[in-house]
């Protein structure tokens, strides 16, 4: 009945059993340095997606396509963006070119994938640019990234497929936290078992996965070609989990990091469970529990929590629809601005041990694969941060067909992440960099 | 190397069936292939620009394969029909193909690319490995342990385009494993619990008149604190009112201009009393505000006053009708809210049954006899918990009569304390309407509500657990379960652990090497200080989360096709048409090598179907197929439809699930799907049908008076509900879904990149007016003529499929306010021709034709119960099968058990 408290009681028996402590944070260096990971004199680099499925308002979201560079006048659905209007990059005209559904503002979005790719298949994808950012960026944290998602609210919002916006190394969809409440509880459970219990813990766990991959390859050597490919699909939960457990005993012993937030309130929805999540993202970011998150938004009770009474879908298709579907369009618009807004406030506000800020760090994209109603071509794009050396304050007109991978290559190259191409990439965007 | 030789040699034999069968569709091209009819629209209005001569952006269309036999082909058309759709090409500047000519090759060249699409992802047949989905998940642990876990930790398999038992889609992930594992420790945890717990009964009645004395009490009290206001009220002000304190009155007006204030300064005028005169505390002497107070629940108390007057309070209690979201009844007591019974504290998680004896108020109106029950928190103040189900008050006040509920007290609501049980009358939530409710009664009565629902008593009661009731795999543990056991022999438990596994994996012997591991994992637990109950979790845990109890692996013999033995197939079955493992009966059958025999499968198939647990098929097959869980997509608007509330719409959910049970029970033909002279419903939605003479909360069969338009799934408020957005109707959804799920002809996906028709804005139109507008344009017309037709035959049924003649449009300004004299009301016209096919006056002539097309319901019907049942995509490779199956259904009348014979008789689903 009480669903948030009732996962949060099962996360509790989950952290007694699995995850253990351990986060480097600012005021946990000596733990940090003591980690494999040597601590870089540069600040590490960040990266954030945000996806909002259901894209935006045509008119009042877009800047003119007419006044590039840095003089363009914002539109009114970025306006409460105004005091960010010098970091953040507005690009136009990317696309996915292989994605063909209407309805998929986040399947493809960070994989560039073609849904029909494979023969014999009724579904393709491949890796998103996040895990491609967490596999580089990821070693040294506690967390090799987070995939934040908005559980049962996706399904009208727009995203299409998946579980998150997250797809691993082999195309399979990524599931995480799916609220505020089970996110602060991956980062944050504190744990006060023992050292040498978690230690024997730790074996004891090993002792069940090991178990859990005889089993596997028992049955493995009974079936045929096809079941085992799907087979593998457990093969690589399992080796999954060990790679957490390694990092895990590395981090054994490092007490968790103060959250610097109380824990959230469980039945948060829309608005305000953004905003929660957008702060829990930050706390992750701020004590260094992980370099790379990912979150799949809620729009369908966004605007609920908005008192807008027309569901998600509708109101995408607000043209010709009459004026209150494209004054909920446009409010839908304003309120995912400030809430943006606010995550870049407090980006900049958090210092790091430098002096310097986690914006100065930090990447952050926000957009969908979706234009607006059931249009794909020049995907909404919002990038700021200076992470990974963008050019920012600018409205950025790209060549028409530019494939969205050549941003997230751009991106992930200025983060510092060696990658050839991603996706159907052609290569960089040469004005994105600075 | 043999199997992939087998693959080819059957994608061969595939091509040349699919081209010599007549496909669904009317148009002459296979599926998935152009015709040179299509070449010579290219050759005149794409070559120029992109043909031999010139190639601009790289692209040519005159060496284009008509056949789209392979990807890089498939993907040429794609950018033909993203094009086309865009509006991009022909370039504007250059001559435009005829409207009616570029809506026919958009038609053509959209069903053909789905067509390649799903060809190019035909499976041929194979059926990817299928891990147990979420439900089955449940329902498996709760076959093998008795207990229900809470599987809402682990991902969705719904969402997808497939059903949720296609192993394709059905992966596992990231810690996945993990949350198998803690899951079931949880499980095994609360099974180890209630064999603890044993068989002690446990039963408790709640009288529900015992409240009354202290409302009673409370009640007196209220109003004579209400009189003792009203006392020193007019004590103070005839004191003001008095000549001689004119003068002193008029210059305290100054500040206090009000009564209410002036009495603030009673001290000051000669006469007036303390308000500690009439007994109230030394604070209202310098804050009157708090006596005031009182005057805020003068209408609760009457009302309550009210109620305290009524009959029959000696034996029992009446469920009030909110007011407010304050609790009426100055103070609350309880009875006077929703009355609540809390479960004692030595109740355990477990199935129950909880009993409600209650009759109808004298003078009660029909529509108001329906509770809502449910479950709460103790600490939960507000009244907002939804209710669990709804039920029909059958009794009277002289005769009451036991409603039953079956009711699960689950370990979650136990560990969260959730143990108040609520009875409220249905509405209570909906807390405008109780409003207005009370304020009309108000005005009428000067008291408020006439109650309805009159309460006995409720009580609740645990099911009996004998041991031989004891869950079967408990029962092959057969090991003591307590943590003090101190050692259990090591034979012993190697017997313990093997029997588990076996029943674990649904009687399939355990390897011996996955005994010897239990083992051990179960000592080194013990080493480490772990009890014998932590370690046997442990290790049966372990076999909880393995592969071979998450997948239904079939294994592989060498030759690619093989016969299922006969566990298998009782696997299948049982899944299939319970969505769980297969019981002691069909493990039998199959061990003794019956179960393939066709009249025993038959035989088995029936006695699934009859049993309860064969709603486990149909709620996920007909909720997916028919995409059922629209109906939840949406927040029906209250004010203009109160009532179809949350019992309703559940109800109207039910109908479709029932309506299907009925057919399946008594054999009875599909066709009735699409037109029926019967309706299958209960009380509470005959009474939102406005059909008479229906009691109770079973679900029956009613025969429809001559000329109504229920009777069918178009005539059923969740079908017609979904085709909405809660607000109004969205005839293109409702066209889409009857071609998709009615006629079996499902138009494409909705293409990206069409241009929106911007101009409507405030413009007064019908929706009819407003949607014909679609069909002005090529890129819509190609699908939409073929839709809206179908939607506007449907307009008769408002957005929460309530009958209607008209329906108004009102335009709105920015803000959204209704612009004034801008309100269109127009009497609906439901006629219509359907694209190229015949017209319709109205719905029941729409309805008429749609039901002559019960062959294509069937074969739509036939492929969707190919892919929940086979785990796997219905691809074009499963024509013939679609055929038999509707061949031999149709020998029967379309018979709707006869197509799960002839599924389960198929080659397909009898061998791996």
């Amino acid at each position: 009945m009480n669903a948030p408290q009732n996962r949060r009681g099962f996360l509790r028996t989950g952290t007694a059993l699995i995850a253990l402590p351990v986060l480097e944070s600012l005021g946990f260096r000596r733990f940090a340095s003591a980690a494999p990971a040597p601590v870089a004199a540069a600040r590490p680099k960040r990266m954030v997606f945000l996806g909002f499925g259901w894209g935006v308002t045509e008119q009042s979201w877009f800047p003119d396509v007419a006044q590039k560079g840095a003089g363009y006048t914002l539109p009114s659905g970025l306006a409460p963006l105004a005091r960010h209007k010098s970091d953040f990059t507005i690009v136009q005209g990317l696309v996915n070119k292989d994605v063909s559904g209407g309805h998929t503002g986040s399947t493809f979005w960070l994989t560039g994938a073609n849904e029909f790719g494979a023969p014999g298949q009724s579904f393709h994808n491949t890796i998103s640019a996040d895990q491609i950012a967490a596999d580089s960026l990821g070693k040294a944290t506690r967390f090799d990234s987070l995939v934040l998602d908005c559980g049962a609210a996706a399904n009208a919002s727009g995203h299409g497929q998946g579980l998150s916006l997250s797809w691993d190394a082999r195309g399979k969809p990524m599931s995480g936290p799916k609220t505020p409440v089970e996110a602060f509880h991956r980062l944050f459970a504190q744990e006060t078992t023992p050292i040498e219990v978690q230690k024997t813990m730790l074996r004891q766990r090993r002792s069940v996965l090991d178990n859990a991959r005889e089993s596997a390859r028992e049955l493995q050597r009974q079936l045929g070609k096809t079941d085992n490919a799907k087979l593998d699909e457990y093969f690589q939960s399992i080796r999954d989990i060990e790679t957490r457990l390694s990092r895990d005993e590395r981090w054994l012993g490092a007490p968790r990091p103060a959250p610097g937030l109380p824990e959230p309130k469980p039945s948060l929805a829309g608005y305000e469970e953004i905003a929660l999540m957008y702060d829990i993202m930050i706390a992750a970011l701020r004590t260094d529990s992980t370099r790379v998150l990912s979150y799949r938004q809620p729009v369908s009770t966004l605007l609920t929590s908005l008192d807008v009474r027309i569901d998600a879908h509708t109101m995408s298709h607000y043209l010709g629809k009459g004026p209150e579907y494209l004054e909920a369009s446009e409010k839908r618009d304003r309120a995912q601005s400030e809430l943006l807004a606010g995550l870049l406030d407090k980006l900049k506000s958090t210092q790091e041990p430098d002096g310097s800020s986690l914006f100065d760090h930090t990447t952050v994209v926000y957009g969908s694969n979706i234009r607006t109603g059931h249009t794909l071509d020049s995907c909404p794009t919002l990038l700021a941060g200076r992470g990974a050396g963008l050019r920012l304050g600018q409205n950025l007109v790209v060549a028409k067909d530019t494939p969205l991978c050549n941003a997230w290559l751009t991106l992930l190259r200025g983060s510092g992440v060696a990658v050839e191409r991603h996706g159907d990439s052609t290569g960089v965007i040469p004005h994105l960099l600075a | 190397m043999p199997t992939r030789v087998t693959l080819r040699l059957v994608s061969v034999n595939l091509l040349i069936f699919a081209v010599g069968v007549p496909a669904a569709r009317a148009a002459a091209a296979p599926a998935g292939a152009m015709t040179e009819r299509h070449r010579a629209f290219l050759a005149s209005n794409c070559q120029g620009c992109h043909g031999p001569e010139k190639q601009k952006g790289k692209f040519r269309v005159d060496d284009l394969p008509l056949t789209m036999a392979d990807l890089p082909a498939a993907e040429r058309w794609q950018k033909i029909l993203n094009a086309l759709n865009s509006g991009e090409m022909p370039p504007e500047d250059e001559a435009q193909p005829a409207p009616e000519a570029k809506a026919n090759f958009l038609d053509d060249l959209s069903h053909a690319m789905v067509g390649a699409r799903k060809r190019l992802a035909d499976q041929q047949g194979v059926i990817a490995l299928r891990r147990l989905n979420r439900r089955e998940y449940a329902n498996t642990l709760r076959d093998l342990l008795g207990v229900h876990v809470d599987v809402s930790a682990l991902p969705s398999d719904t969402g997808g385009p497939n059903f949720d038992t296609v192993g394709a889609s059905l992966f596992v992930n990231g810690n996945q494993f993990e949350i198998y594992e803690a899951l079931a420790q949880e499980a095994l945890e609360e099974a180890f619990n209630a064999s603890i717990v044993g068989s002690a009964p446990k039963k408790l009645r709640f009288e529900a008149e015992q409240a009354h004395p202290a409302f009673l009490k409370k009640n007196q009290e209220s109003l004579e604190a209400i009189d003792r206001m009203n006392r020193w009220i007019k004590a103070v002000d005839d004191a003001a009112a008095s000549p001689e304190n004119a003068t002193l009155v008029a210059r305290l007006r100054k500040d206090a201009p009000a009564d209410d204030d002036l009495r603030f300064h009673w001290h000051k005028i000669p006469g007036a009393p303390s308000p500690m005169n009439f007994g109230f505390s030394k604070e209202t002497e310098v804050n009157p505000r708090i006596i005031y107070r009182h005057r805020d629940y003068v209408d609760f108390v009457r009302y309550d006053e009210y109620y305290l007057r009524l009959s029959a309070l000696d034996r029992g209690a009446y469920l009030p009708v909110r007011s407010n979201t304050q609790p009426f009844g100055f103070g609350g007591t309880g009875i006077a809210t929703e009355p609540r019974f809390p479960i004692p504290r030595d109740f355990p998680a477990g199935d129950y049954v909880v009993r409600i004896c209650a009759g109808a108020a004298p003078g009660a109106p029909a529509e108001r006899l329906f509770l809502d029950f449910g479950l709460k928190g103790s600490f939960v103040v507000g009244t907002g918990t939804p209710a669990r189900s709804t039920h029909h008050v059958t009794g009277t006040l002289e005769a009451p009569e036991v409603i039953e509920i079956p009711f699960t007290l689950t370990r979650a609501n136990v560990e969260q304390n959730h143990r108040q049980l609520f009875v409220r009358e249905r509405g209570f939530l909906n807390l405008a309407r109780s409003q207005q409710q009370f304020r009309e009664a108000v005005q009428r009565n000067g008291h408020g509500p006439e109650v309805a629902i009159w309460i006995d008593w409720l009580e609740i009661e645990r099911r009996p657990v004998a041991p031989e009731t004891l869950s079967p795999g408990l029962r092959a543990l057969d090991l003591p379960l307590d943590a003090r056991v101190a050692d259990v022999p090591p034979e012993k438990l190697r017997g313990a652990l093997a029997r588990f596994a076996q029943e674990a994996y649904r009687g399939i012997p355990a390897p011996d090497g996955l005994v010897d591991r239990l083992l051990r994992l179960y000592d080194s637990r013990r080493a480490t200080g772990g009890t014998h109950r932590d370690a046997l979790k442990q290790a049966l845990a372990t076999v909880l989360s393995s592969p071979r109890f998450l997948y239904r692996a079939e294994p592989e013999a060498g030759a690619a096709r093989r016969p299922l033995d006969g566990l298998e197939l009782a696997t299948r079955l049982s899944y299939f048409l319970w969505g769980s493992p297969p019981d002691q009966t069909l493990r039998d059958l199959a061990a003794g090598g019956k179960l393939r025999q066709p009249e025993i499968l038959a035989a088995q198939a029936d006695r699934l179907l009859d049993h309860p647990g064969s709603a486990h098929f149909v709620r996920p097959f007909l909720g997916q197929w028919l995409t059922l869980d629209r109906v939840d997509l949406f927040q029906f608007n209250q004010t203009l439809y109160p009532k179809f509330d949350d019992a309703v719409k559940a109800a109207a959910r039910q109908e479709v699930y029932e309506t299907f049970s009925a057919l399946l029970r008594d054999n009875g033909s599909l066709g009735e799907l699409l037109s029926a002279d019967h309706v299958v419903i209960n009380a509470l939605l005959a009474d939102y049908y406005g059909i008479p003479g229906v009691s109770g909360d079973a679900f029956r069969k009613v025969a429809l008076p001559a000329g109504s338009p229920r009777g069918g799934l178009l005539g059923m408020a969740a079908i017609m509900a979904m085709g909405s957005n809660g607000q109004h109707t969205n005839p293109v959804e409702r066209g889409a879904w009857v071609l998709r799920k009615l006629l079996h002809e499902p138009p494409p996906p909705a293409p990206a990149n069409v241009p929106e028709l911007a101009r409507l804005g405030a413009q007064l139109l019908t929706a009819r007016e407003r949607l014909q507008l679609h069909q002005q344009e090529p890129q819509c017309a190609n699908c939409h003529r073929k839709i809206d037709p179908i939607g506007f035959g449907l307009e008769n049924f408002d957005a929460v499929g309530q009958w209607r003649t008209t329906d108004t449009y009102q335009a709105r300004d920015e803000a959204g306010k209704p612009l004034p004299n801008a309100k269109k009301t127009w009497t609906i016209d439901a006629a219509g021709v359907l694209h190229k096919g015949p017209a319709f006056r109205d719905y029941f002539e729409l309805r008429a034709i749609i039901a002559a097309k019960q062959e294509n319901f069937a074969r739509g019907f036939a492929s969707a119960l190919i892919e929940y049942a086979l785990g796997r995509p219905c691809g074009f490779s499963d024509e013939p099968l679609i055929a038999t199956i509707v061949a031999q259904a149709g020998a029967k009348s379309l018979a709707t058990r006869e197509f799960v014979h002839a599924l389960i008789r198929s080659p397909e689903f009898l061998s791996k």
